[in-house]
């Protein structure tokens, strides 16, 4: 059962237009066993030319090993990668037109920044002064031209990520893997070098399929994400569609934080439901049609930034319970109340500290009321 | 108060620190036991050798003369640098210390080419089969080395393994002479001094990230350039240690040519040897080891150095 609004909404302003052909990369039914276990079970994604493209997932859902026979060194048991109309399922990396940032970079130690980034390019066979004009170009993209005579260990972990990406993105790759880009960098670092690696892929126009278990890292980052778990794909979409738009409970709890209620369709109309929750006291009131039938068991989603808190009861005639704060988790920006329906179960809700001293108007144990648009939930098949 | 009482604690700090200097089972007893060890077992030794070095050959017991004598109640210092002029003026004993030092040249590459690739293996299995192949690699010095060199006297001999395996199958009508040769010295010398290769070569190999082997194969890198621009310019530190290792202990060995080797084997172990035992000239013998000692310091400062500069572009 999908949510039958489930077309794909208009195209995010802002996002640069996701150009070309939708088939640049074609992962054609891609399984990769070992020893029996089924590491990568039969996926298939088509990916844009340009696209950044991320691949989710929990630590041993099949993620790197899909990276990995993308750049050649796991050999898919079966099924095809196609790039740019190359087959290149059974090449080995060094033929690959396909360049890999590692997880914690894996620069060479012994060379210094320039020797690390022209080594792809003297693999080539380029001429001296095409590797000195290439690498110069390449310090200068990743802003790193002062450091040039450096060693890798000589470096801070922001210097070496950008070395890793000159060195990736020199051969002008058809295709560059990230593997865990911000995995050995530190919170700050971050936030700063996921934009940054950002604009540098996005103004080269190079296609990029990353891996990581970091869901802030692919929201930002990628233009589309597929989440993956247990070797399959869950769902592929952009980073609004997966957050707002979950097709599954997996996906739903695995980004971000979620309510869940557990219910029973009692109203199945042609532009609304209502769903019988023994979690509340009302039927919850959901303004648009779900493909479904009455007596359908689902489960409710509801985001906890969607749900509003409230001292007085709000004046809407459903959508709302009445319960008591049990923990207040202050982050300073927001605050998340874990609010104690009166039927027992437990819900967050996000509350945005828009003026300060704002947290100071709710503490523990106060009766509240908590509330939700008719809109802002989305009904998972249980 | 609160100044107070922090630089108080400070103080304490101090003073604690200060103590446990003196207490043994910390770091200066825990220097102290090698020290110790280095000053009774090789600078005592040294300096008692360097000592008959400048004495003179004398019949006596001792058999050589003393440096330091009393005259007139004043104690006189009397260095001869006979012994080492003799060394200079005798061509036998040049020709002994360069025959040496090619013996372990050629000894060292050939281990080197026969260690590396050893190494390499058993660095790449698994980590149960690499412990049974290292064990593989050790187990043989736990037989006597004697013992295992006369081994390949058997194995030689003009009546021996290979010599009936290659008339037994007919290739050869006469035994091949192979023992007392110098091809028996280079054998029994590789044989020996393997392990001293492959084991540092190993510890070295071992601790290579293979991601960096993926980086250079997805830069392009077939796997034997992964391996001459990647993995052999990063073992150096071990191939320098293994060379040493095999190199300084060979340039002096004795036993191996003696027993393996023909007359005319020269290696400055068995001059050293005749000059202390047979000719029981005590002070030239001495002088020969200093000399020795002195040609082996070389090249280990030269490689030191290089290694330091090599940690000091790593650091700055």
């Amino acid at each position: 059962m999908t949510p039958s609004n489930s077309q794909a909404p208009a195209a995010t302003p802002g996002r640069p237009d996701r150009r070309g052909v939708d088939d640049y990369l074609v992962i054609d039914t891609v399984r990769k066993e070992f020893d029996g276990f089924v590491a990568v079970d039969d996926v298939s994604i088509n990916i844009r030319k340009g696209e950044i493209f991320a691949l989710l997932g929990a630590s041993g859902c099949g993620k790197s090993t899909l990276l990995r026979a993308l750049a050649g060194f796991e050999k898919p048991t079966a099924g095809r990668i196609i790039l740019a109309g190359q087959d290149l399922t059974s090449l080995p990396p060094y033929q690959r037109p396909v360049n890999m940032m590692f997880q914690s970079y894996a620069l060479f130690p012994h060379m210094n920044v320039e020797q690390n980034i022209a080594f792809g390019l003297k693999q080539d066979g380029a001429s001296k002064g095409d590797i000195e004009k290439r690498v110069a170009e390449m310090l200068t993209l990743v802003q790193m031209s002062k450091f040039a005579k450096r060693k890798p260990h000589q470096l801070s972990g922001g210097q070496q990520q950008r070395v890793a990406l000159a060195r990736s993105l020199a051969k002008s790759p058809k295709l560059l893997l990230l593997d865990e880009p911000m995995g050995a960098l530190d919170k700050k670092l971050r936030s700063q070098m996921q934009l940054e690696l950002v604009n540098i892929i996005e103004t080269l126009g190079v296609t990029c399929v990353m891996v990581t278990h970091d869901q802030e890292e692919a929201m930002t980052m990628a233009h589309r994400i597929a989440v993956m778990e247990a070797g399959r794909i869950r769902q592929i979409g952009s980073p609004d569609e997966i957050y707002e738009q979950p097709n599954s409970r997996y996906t739903a709890e695995f980004i971000g934080s979620v309510n869940l209620f557990e219910g029973k369709i009692d109203k199945d109309e042609k532009d609304f439901v209502t769903i019988n929750s023994p979690a509340l006291p009302d039927p919850i009131f959901v303004a648009h049609g779900v493909t479904g039938f009455t007596g359908m068991d689902v489960a409710f989603a509801l985001r906890p930034e969607k749900l509003r808190i409230s001292k007085e009861e709000p004046p809407e005639p459903h959508n709302k319970a009445h319960g008591s704060i049990e923990d207040i988790a202050y982050f300073g920006s927001h605050s998340v109340y874990h609010v104690r329906l009166d039927r027992g179960s437990k819900v967050m809700c996000n509350f945005v500290n828009q003026q300060r001293w704002a947290s100071e108007g709710f503490t523990w144990n106060d009766p509240v009321w908590v509330s939700w648009g008719d809109l802002e939930g989305v009904v998972l098949p249980s | 108060m609160g100044f107070l009482g922090r630089s108080g604690r400070r103080g304490a700090a101090i003073m604690s620190a200060r103590w446990r200097r003196f207490i043994p089972g910390s770091r200066w007893g825990l220097i102290l036991i090698p020290f110790l060890w280095l000053l009774l077992f090789f600078a005592i030794p040294f300096l008692i050798a360097l000592k008959i070095s400048f004495a003179k050959a004398a019949i006596a017991m001792p058999p050589y003369t003393d440096i330091l004598y009393w005259v007139d109640g004043f104690p006189v210092l009397k260095l001869r640098g006979e012994n080492y002029l003799y060394l200079l003026g005798d061509s036998l004993y040049i020709k002994a210390y360069l025959s040496s030092l090619k013996i372990a040249v050629i000894a060292t590459t050939f281990c080197l080419l026969i260690g590396y690739p050893m190494a390499y293996a058993i660095s790449q299995m698994n980590p149960s089969t690499r412990n049974i192949a290292l064990l593989l690699v050790i187990l043989p010095s736990w037989t006597s080395f004697l013992i295992r060199i006369y081994a390949w006297v058997g194995i030689l001999k003009p009546n021996g393994l290979i010599n009936n395996f290659l008339m037994d199958i007919g290739l050869i009508d006469a035994p091949l002479k192979l023992l007392h040769t110098p091809i028996a010295v280079y054998i029994g010398i590789v044989y020996a001094y393997l392990p001293f290769m492959v084991l540092p070569l190993y510890t070295n190999l071992v601790k290579h990230d293979h991601r960096l082997l993926e980086a250079a194969s997805d830069l392009g890198a077939k796997p034997w350039q992964a391996f001459l621009k990647v993995t052999l310019p990063l073992s150096k530190a071990g191939i320098i240690a293994g060379c040493m290792l095999v190199a300084i202990p060979v340039v002096g060995e004795f036993v191996i040519p003696e027993m393996l080797g023909g007359p005319d084997t020269l290696m400055i172990g068995r001059v050293l040897w005749q000059e202390f035992f047979n000719n029981r000239d005590w002070p030239v013998a001495s002088a020969v080891a200093m000399v020795m000692l002195a040609l082996l310091i070389v090249p280990i400062m030269i490689f030191h150095r290089a290694q330091s500069k090599e940690m000091e572009g790593r650091l700055s």
